[in-house]
């Protein structure tokens, strides 16, 4: 018998152009939480879903319990007792959480499906994680954090030995992902084994006993976590050592440029009032739901408030789409880039100046030396990485990704006002840094910057002034020195013990 | 509490929401004109439905995985066309036989366009589109410049008249209606393959991931279409007692307004039997009450599109007030 | 700009003539030239002189194709264009019956049509949340429906004063008028998707509209414009239709919205959106235009001319798809 309960060797696996695991290896011992760490694009979601067999690896071996196997399909992984909870939950919206759950493997008395026996059973697992949703609701109609629960909840339904969760806290907010922390502490105790993936450096250090490092598609390492600091697993990663992740400039701060007055939006938000002045990096935080996007969406004409101003350089204006914004210089980098900021499967460059395609009509018609000149120009400013302008955009990693977002709004050359919502999500560690530097650059060219986030590090060590939402409204205004993770986090908490499981209905249609 | 959670479950159906659409109509109708509900005339409204009401259920099934079929029609005649030819030159007598037939046919169309879609990645609406133009083309090459009319039908005809089936009390085609919904009822709640026909429409990547074999629910959904439309055609051959290559021409948009109205999305995921029975109810009840009203018969087409067209945006509109009701109890 | 690298990123196009060739509208010029050389050999009646007497029967098709590519490039579909033909024919008939002047004829006859495409671009823009299938599956049934009301009981009109119609089917030496008209639009068509922002703005709504309305392109503007050209050139093409046939009845324009789409979809225009090219669409147009005349010239049954343009249809999505698969698996083993 094999000390381990799962064991790969030399896995190799190519898809057309890239290879995308290069003979890499992983050990899972029983009962221990083994966390997988490693950059955008190093090969973990392509290694788990080798695991669960949705991909064939061409070279290498798997072992189970010390005997090797050879999985076809998810299927079979699923009946070796191994389950996976994939970072964008893999489920049903339009089916209720019960047959979330029993997906293809239905609880059945002579071929037909029993639903009492299902809701039951389905219910027993929510109870077991504490879930505060019924079997019945429809899954569309959950939260981020509910799905993920009604997904472990699918993956025990299993019986699974092994359970694989794929970045689960990426959505969560702090009191959800301590819930989830519970969760996972309880499977381990009942003897599965558990593989977790994720950027966050909290959740490895609560969980994990053991990491392993992948970079470029290979196996770097497997450490102890109480034996390597962070710094050193940074460098694991990243390949090389980053000195200042925050280069904040010091900039005189001008004018104020933006404000916003006792903004209102039925459901969404109430009585928001922020301002931010040139050169000023101001900080939206709280918990993911709390506002900040659909305030700065608004702001931008994407959807309508019902009630309250704007004013631009002190004189009040007004938004009704994001055209208007766009000739008023108040240009938004939105969270989703790849759904919203970008057309994944156009050129570099022909993202870059869709914004502003009028300015190179002549005789009615483009002028596309122009157009391409003015792109190459901007796409090298931010210094993105590609070989031509013409490489679309869905080659690109995603912190390149989000240099051209940046690049599309600097063409805009009326530019007052960025706001940036979530700028560094999904972006790896050393992309971070560049993206921080163009950010502190353009503070020091006089825009007024916000930016949206919920990375506490990033909101400390970049805003000038950070504003704190909860349920809808501002809760807390902090400025650079005074601000710390202890307040921002009672400020974002502020009406938590209040908050009620409301059913947001955005996004289901 | 329970109870008015209970309460509240049936108002917000869409299923009963329609009934009470129907009812309506039916109550409307028979006061301007009692006769209406009469049970020869219900009998007969049903009976000269039954084909858009059957092909409706294979058409939910499409539209549950997110495709869609407009090459019905054109299976339908090729295979009501073949039964016609080959009782008009006297290759086969059977009735049973020739329901056997046209199902084949039916259903090798089907896997066809089925294949052509799942294994060949064309988009539904193209793929059946092409397929539209061959099998009608085939229903007009079999027909070879004639057409098969009550003589040449011999018993076969006398089929949608008896009510063997129905032991006595049922019309045979009612019969055959009435089985094919308790079946696609009993598939699409009750097993496995029905539940992964809802799967793959709501989330085909996901299916994928959890083992669902996407590509051949896809291929067995179009079968099972086609199935139906050689099933509805030798049933038309029977019911209107003739057999002619232009059968049913366009009535592949009924089919699919049938199932609009019953609340089946056309983004997969969402529809019920039920709510393709009671689309293809109303659409039939409309049809048949407007002359009875004293509207003209020419005038149907437009009042039939023109309620499709309310009963989409109504459908948008309460959703909105929907969402915005839930909105407005968010507590902030 | 802070970090910067000093990297350098290509920004002139190559232009590949290889590449152009082996490209799909590449591929549609040969197929354009082995179609004719076909129809020549089969057909010793396939002369210059007659497939241009007798194109015009074909190419009012080809202004309902036009508009057909924008919207399919928007990634939405209109099937309410052949019930559109069917109205704008049948009002062209009854003005003319009514001694209406031939000017005022084709003023009404446009009109309508781009009455009827404003219609289907109304809904879309006021409920956005409706996929135009639908929508457009209502108004076919609907307009249909009107020209159903409008011909009576009989069914069908014929117009009485055809000279107004006689004149449209003129000809310039051996040139049909609506051949000319059909050459100008086209161009016009083709520079506007390619040269204008206008274009661009079609590509980048049907590749992904959420990108471009946050980018601030008009996306319910734009579509609103594109389903009321639609209707507009359904208006052009119903007179010319009725220039042929001096009549219209209840299943004018039958199908027309399925050789449209066939027509696009051929030409390389996927039904997704954004993807294809406007010169694509046309240059299929007048393959199919020619396969036609060809066939019909040797008497080839009308219905196995529909079978081969299904199958042609099918043969244009699925090899390229077929084609992409095998790539992949030869990549795969490497």
């Amino acid at each position: 018998m094999s000390q381990y309960v799962l064991e790969l060797k030399g896995i190799t696996k190519i898809f057309p152009g890239v290879k995308a695991l290069n003979r890499v290896q992983f050990q899972l011992k029983p009962g221990e939480v083994h966390a997988l760490m490693g950059e955008n694009g190093a090969g973990k979601s392509t290694f788990i879903k080798v695991i669960t067999g949705v991909h064939k690896a061409e070279e290498g071996e798997m072992f189970l319990n010390g005997t090797k196997v050879d999985f076809k399909g998810p299927r079979d992984a699923q009946a070796a007792g191994i389950a996976a909870v994939y970072q964008h939950p893999t489920s049903y919206p339009d089916l209720t959480v019960t047959e979330n759950i029993f997906m293809n493997h239905e609880i059945k008395k002579n071929g037909l499906i029993r639903w009492k026996e299902m809701n039951h059973e389905a219910k027993k697992l929510l109870d077991q994680l504490d879930a505060d949703f019924k079997p019945t609701a429809e899954m569309g109609s959950l939260s981020v954090a509910q799905q993920q629960m009604v997904e472990i909840a699918k993956a025990l339904s299993t019986q699974a030995k092994i359970v694989i969760l794929d970045e689960p806290t990426a959505a969560l907010t702090a009191n959800e992902s301590e819930k989830l922390y519970r969760i996972v502490d309880k499977l381990r105790d009942d003897g599965v084994s558990i593989i977790f993936i994720s950027h966050r450096f909290e959740d490895m250090y609560r969980l994990a006993t053991r990491v392993t490092v992948f970079r470029d598609s290979q196996y770097i390492g497997t450490y102890k976590v109480d034996e390597i600091t962070n710094a050193e697993l940074i460098k694991q990663m990243v390949g090389r050592e980053i000195t200042d992740l925050f280069p904040k400039p010091d900039v005189t701060v001008g004018a104020e440029v933006l404000k916003i007055e006792n903004f209102s939006r039925t459901g969404y938000y109430k009585n928001v009032s922020l301002h931010v002045r040139a050169g000023e990096i101001v900080g939206l935080t709280g918990l993911v739901g709390a506002g900040r996007t659909e305030v700065v969406e608004s702001v931008c004409g994407i959807t309508k408030a019902d009630s309250g101003k704007v004013y631009l350089n002190g004189s009040e204006i007004r938004i009704k789409n994001p055209t208007d914004a766009k000739n008023l210089g108040i240009v938004l980098l939105p969270e989703d880039r790849q759904k919203a900021g970008l057309i994944l499967e156009w050129g570099l460059g022909r993202n870059v100046t869709l914004p502003i395609l009028r300015k190179f009509v002549k005789n009615g018609m483009i002028n596309e030396n122009e157009e391409r000149s003015l792109s190459k120009r901007l796409l090298e400013e931010v210094d993105t990485k590609a070989v031509t302008i013409f490489d679309p955009a869905s080659s690109l990693s995603g912190g390149n990704q989000q240099k051209v977002v940046v690049a599309k709004a600097l063409a805009q050359d009326n530019m007052k006002v960025v706001i940036m919502d979530e700028p560094t999500k999904g972006v790896d560690v050393g992309a971070k840094a560049e993206i921080y530097a163009i950010m502190g650059e353009l503070a020091k060219q006089g825009f007024a910057i916000i930016m949206i986030s919920s990375e506490m590090p990033e909101i400390l060590g970049m805003s000038d002034r950070i504003y704190v939402m909860c349920n809808g409204s501002v809760t807390g205004e902090l400025k650079r020195d005074e601000a710390t993770q202890e307040k921002i986090l009672e400020y974002a908490m502020e009406k938590n013990a209040k908050e009620k499981r409301t059913v947001n209905k955005e996004g289901v249609n | 509490m329970e109870k008015k959670s209970v309460w509240k479950k049936i108002t917000s159906s869409r299923e009963t929401s329609l009934v009470i659409v129907l009812l309506v109509l039916v109550a409307l109708i028979s006061i301007k004109n009692p006769s209406f509900l009469g049970m020869q005339n219900i009998l007969e409204i049903l009976k000269n439905n039954s084909v858009i009401m059957i092909m409706a259920l294979g058409m939910l099934c499409v539209l549950l995985i997110g495709g869609i079929d407009i090459s019905i029609t054109s299976s339908l005649a090729f295979a009501g066309m073949t039964v016609g030819m080959l009782f008009k030159n006297g290759v086969i007598h059977s009735t049973l036989l020739g329901f056997v037939i046209a199902m084949a046919i039916g259903a090798v169309c089907g896997l066809v366009t089925g294949l052509i879609i799942a294994k060949g990645n064309v988009t539904p609406i193209i793929a059946t589109m092409g397929f539209m133009y061959i099998y009608r083309g085939f229903a007009y090459l079999v027909a070879n410049s004639q057409w098969a009319g009550a003589d040449a039908l011999g018993d076969f005809k006398n089929f949608a008249l008896e009510s063997y089936l129905g032991l006595g009390f049922l019309n045979n085609v009612l019969f055959i209606v009435l089985i094919c919904y308790i079946v696609f009822f009993v598939i699409l709640k009750w097993t496995k393959f029905g539940r992964n026909i809802y799967a793959v429409g709501s989330n085909a990547e996901a299916a994928q991931i959890s083992g669902i074999n996407v590509a051949r629910v896809k291929l067995s959904v179009y079968t099972m279409m086609g199935f139906l439309a050689g099933l509805c055609g030798a049933l038309a051959v029977t019911i209107y007692a003739s057999a002619q290559p232009n059968m049913q021409q366009g009535k592949e948009m009924d089919v699919i307004a049938a199932c609009v109205i019953g609340g089946v999305s056309m983004n997969g995921g969402r529809g019920s039997v039920g709510g393709a029975l009671l689309g293809a109810l109303i659409l039939s009840v409309i049809a048949k009450a407007l002359p009875l009203v004293g509207i003209d018969a020419l005038a149907q087409n437009t009042v039939k599109g023109f309620i499709i067209i309310v009963v989409i945006v109504l459908n948008v509109v309460t959703q909105r007030m929907m969402d915005k009701s839930n909105l407005e109890r968010r507590e902030m | 700009m802070a970090g910067k690298s000093g990297r350098t990123i290509e920004a002139t196009p190559q232009d590949v003539w290889k590449k152009r060739i082996f490209s799909w509208e590449g591929m549609l010029v040969v197929l354009f030239l082995f179609i004719n050389i076909f129809c020549r050999c089969i057909s010793p009646n396939y002369t210059v002189a007659n497939v241009l007497r007798e194109m015009p029967k074909y190419l009012s098709e080809i202004f309902l194709l036009l508009p057909m590519a924008y919207i399919l490039m928007l990634g939405e579909i209109d099937i309410s264009v052949g019930s559109t033909v069917c109205l704008a024919a049948t009002v062209a008939c009854m003005a003319t019956n009514a001694n209406v002047p031939f000017v005022g004829v084709i003023l009404i006859t446009i009109l309508t049509g781009a009455v009827c495409g404003m219609v289907n671009g109304f809904i879309l823009l006021k409920f956005p949340e409706l996929p135009s299938m639908i929508v457009t599956l209502g108004t076919q049934i609907v307009f249909r429906g009107i020209a159903e009301i409008m011909l009576g009981s009989g069914g069908s009109v014929s117009v009485t004063n055809t000279a107004g119609f006689r004149a449209l089917s003129g000809e310039i030496g051996p040139f049909p008028y609506v051949f000319f008209l059909v050459l100008i639009c086209g161009a016009i068509f083709v520079v506007l998707s390619v040269k204008t922002t206008f274009g661009r703005s079609l590509y980048a709504i049907g590749s992904n509209s959420r990108t471009s309305f946050y980018s601030g392109i008009k996306v319910g503007k734009i579509r609103f414009l594109v389903f009321t050209l639609m209707g507009t050139f359904a208006g052009i093409a119903a007179l010319f239709l009725t220039s042929e046939l001096y009549g219209a009845n209840t299943t004018t324009g039958n199908g027309f919205e399925m050789d449209a789409i066939a027509m696009a979809v051929f030409g390389g225009i996927s039904t997704a959106g954004g993807k294809g090219k406007m010169i694509g669409g046309l240059i299929s147009a007048f393959i199919i235009v020619c396969l036609r005349i060809g066939l019909g010239q040797i008497n080839m049954n009308p219905q196995v001319v529909l079978i081969i343009l299904g199958a042609l249809l099918i043969c244009a999505v699925l090899i390229p798809n077929i084609s992409a698969g095998l790539g992949l698996k030869k990549r795969k083993k490497i």
